[in-house]
């Protein structure tokens, strides 16, 4: 029988090829939002005795990863840069197999591991570290600053799979910091993303250059 | 109640958010007064921690803490000056984060929960981002761009580095909380695999935002486009902050019997830092982006230290005090140059011991200090330094480090003649106040103080900081 982490987490994985498909920002930010989803229901399923504080706190998990981290950005493009291409520096079907190729890599090295997460599910690991190379390859890959900070999300969404285990040890006040830390990195994000469309006409990181040796 | 130390300003820096400026000016200071005045009651040992597993006081962080509030007070006192002789839009949202950016400043250096110091530390990142943007500018929105975008995505992975820390107790079967002191008693039954892995991730993490190169490229472009109180702040306190990161899991590391992974890692990472910071210098037309790379390089220094051990440590820990006193100092200075000629190039200033006397005392007496000339304290810390590397074999990494030093102070020296004594015919914009000049005296007259006479306290804080980490005599 497959485990139903098994499937959410194969979701997540099918989120990053997604995402390195989607040329247009509203589509990547959906993407975003259903990968936000997806990596935040895990704790429900992953077997620890679930209190009610810990219920809670999955729901605001849910709510801030899901749909206020997504909906401040897609506010942040909304009028000028809606629709606008995410202006690849890699092209997307070199992005899709770079992404199917991090995906084996992840699994081949998480199999080479000892890891303390194989009783939760065998694909934890994998999609952690999908997730943050995935994350890294969209800061670099894309051009746009939009784009850009979604990459910063998705390292974020790998790195708080990666510390589901560590959840039973802090408590929820400390995570709740953590996320609540990453909402207002984004906020920042969505209004200088603002000014820079206001001061730029644009969301091209190319125009960001007059400050170098 | 140990935690009102950064309460306080947290509930002032949110006030001051809707104020009139006049009252947000005279908070800055009264808040810099009573944070100041708190500090010392939390060196005295007055103040109790309300939670004991996230905050407490060490000898690093109360060494950070006093360093701190010292130079927020003499910092906020130029900052009036400086707000009246400069324009600055929307000052209430500049006063308000100048003092959110203390209390999160402050908390980073009394955390020793291991998740509640990343996220003091992400904190000091989102409260600092409005400073830089201070001035409205394109140039000015490219390097908050850069600055939040770089450390926000560089403390991503310190955060991954300390979920790993907890998995090495996991696979160690270890059961204690995840605080820095509970995890340093702790440190030998973790497993070593998943702790090497988490402190290179914790280096590099805070490396970042510590401006170690080579993650440092947001770190000159921050500093030159922030107001000066600001990038005396961000330079002489906030690299510090992300240093006691660094630290702190390096701790972990000694008392886990791994200290001959982490010195060698902090070594290089220190020389790549200096060696980077000398290729860029020499070459700087902007003199707030020469006194950043000069931060850089004192980041190396202080990081190469740290990787010696033994004396080193000790050296490290002198250094981190006196860069902070001496380059928040020369940063305060350039405001007063940067208000006075009107420009950041280097070409477009001149005459400075001619037009602006007081200010070039400051600035010749802060260049002095910061290039390590007897008697000040970044001499004698970067003497113990070297000796330490001598003694540990370490004589390559010695031999670059002191030609390092010598091409950074080459190209330094350069600049300033050229800014002090250089013809100008620019005109001169203000007047030198005495608070546009008196807190940068205030501070190397501090410096020079602790390089003749230092407090038996501070002498044994300090030995007990680095005794941890296999420092001292």
């Amino acid at each position: 029988m497959i485990h139903p982490v098994d499937t959410i987490l194969s979701l997540a994985l099918l989120s990053i090829l997604f995402s390195f498909g989607s040329s247009r920002l509203p589509g990547l930010i959906k993407v975003m939002a259903f990968q936000g989803v997806v990596v935040s229901i895990v704790p429900l399923f992953v077997g620890h005795e679930m209190s009610t504080g810990g219920i809670v706190f999955t729901i605001v998990t849910l709510a801030i990863r899901g749909i206020i981290i997504p909906g401040c950005i897609y506010l942040a493009i909304k009028r000028v840069a809606i629709g606008r291409e995410v202006e690849p520096i890699v092209g997307y079907h070199a992005s899709i197999l770079a992404g199917l190729l991090l995906i084996v890599g992840a699994t081949f090295a998480s199999h080479r591991i000892d890891v303390p997460y194989d009783s939760i599910s065998a694909l934890l690991l994998p999609t952690a570290i999908s997730l943050l190379g995935a994350g890294m390859f969209l800061l670099m890959a894309r051009r746009n600053a939009i784009a850009m900070v979604l990459g910063y999300i998705m390292m974020e969404n790998g790195i708080y799979l990666a510390g589901t285990t560590f959840s039973v040890r802090a408590r929820h006040i400390v995570e709740f910091g953590i996320l609540l830390d990453v909402l207002a990195g984004v906020m920042i994000m969505a209004v200088i993303l603002q000014n820079i469309k206001q001061t730029f006409d644009d969301v091209d990181t190319a125009r960001l250059r007059t400050l170098k040796e | 109640m140990l935690e009102i130390v950064f309460l306080i300003p947290f509930v002032t820096g949110a006030a001051a958010f809707f104020l009139p400026t006049t009252i947000g000016r005279s908070m800055l200071v009264l808040t810099g007064a009573v944070h100041l005045i708190l500090s010392v009651l939390v060196w005295a040992g007055q103040l109790a921690p309300l939670f004991p597993d996230y905050f407490s006081v060490t000898p690093e962080g109360l060494l950070s803490l006093l360093v701190i509030s010292l130079l927020f007070f003499l910092i906020s006192i130029y900052t009036i000056a400086y707000l009246k002789a400069s324009d600055i839009q929307a000052e209430n949202i500049f006063t308000g984060s100048m003092l959110l950016f203390l209390s999160t400043m402050t908390m980073v250096t009394l955390s020793d929960h291991i998740m509640v110091m990343w996220i003091a530390i992400e904190a000091t990142t989102l409260a600092s981002a409005p400073l830089i943007y201070t001035h409205r500018s394109a140039a000015s929105l490219e390097a908050t761009w850069k600055y939040v975008l770089i450390c926000s995505v560089g403390i991503a992975m310190a955060l991954l580095g300390s979920v790993l820390v907890t998995v090495a107790m996991d696979v160690g079967k270890v059961d204690a909380p995840i605080s820095f002191s509970a995890m340093t008693e702790v440190a030998k039954n973790m497993d070593p695999m998943w702790l090497k892995a988490g402190f290179v991730f914790i280096l590099v993490g805070y490396g970042t935002k510590m401006g170690l190169a080579p993650m440092h490229t947001w770190l000159p472009d921050a500093h030159s486009e922030a107001p000066s109180p600001a990038s005396a702040l961000l330079s002489g306190v906030l690299l510090n902050c992300a240093y006691l990161g660094i630290f702190k899991t390096n701790k972990i590391m000694h008392a886990a019997g791994l200290a001959d992974f982490s010195g060698p890692i902090l070594i290089v990472f220190g020389l790549v830092s200096i060696m980077a910071a000398a290729t860029f210098i020499l070459k700087q037309t902007e003199y707030k982006r020469m006194l950043a790379y000069s931060s850089i390089e004192n980041m190396g220094i202080i990081a190469f230290g740290t990787g010696i051990g033994g004396m080193g440590a000790y050296g490290a820990i002198l250094c981190l005090i006196h860069h902070s006193l001496i380059k928040s100092s020369l940063f305060l200075t350039s405001g007063n140059i940067l208000l006075g000629f009107g420009s950041r190039f280097i070409d477009q200033t001149g005459n400075l011991v001619g037009r602006m006397p007081k200010t070039f005392v400051a600035f010749f007496g802060g260049f002095i200090a910061i290039s390590g000339f007897p008697p000040f304290g970044i001499f004698i810390g970067e003497l113990l330094i070297i000796i330490a590397a001598f003694r540990t074999d370490n004589y390559l990494a010695a031999g670059l480090f002191i030609l390092s030093l010598c091409v950074i102070f080459a190209g330094f020296a350069n600049n300033i003649m050229k800014i002090s004594f250089n013809s100008s015919d620019a005109v001169n914009r203000i007047q030198e106040e005495a608070s546009l000049v008196w807190p940068q005296y205030a501070l190397l007259l501090t410096s020079l103080v602790l390089c003749f006479w230092m407090p038996d306290t501070l002498y044994q804080t300090i030995i007990h900081a680095v005794n941890a980490t296999g420092g001292g005599f």
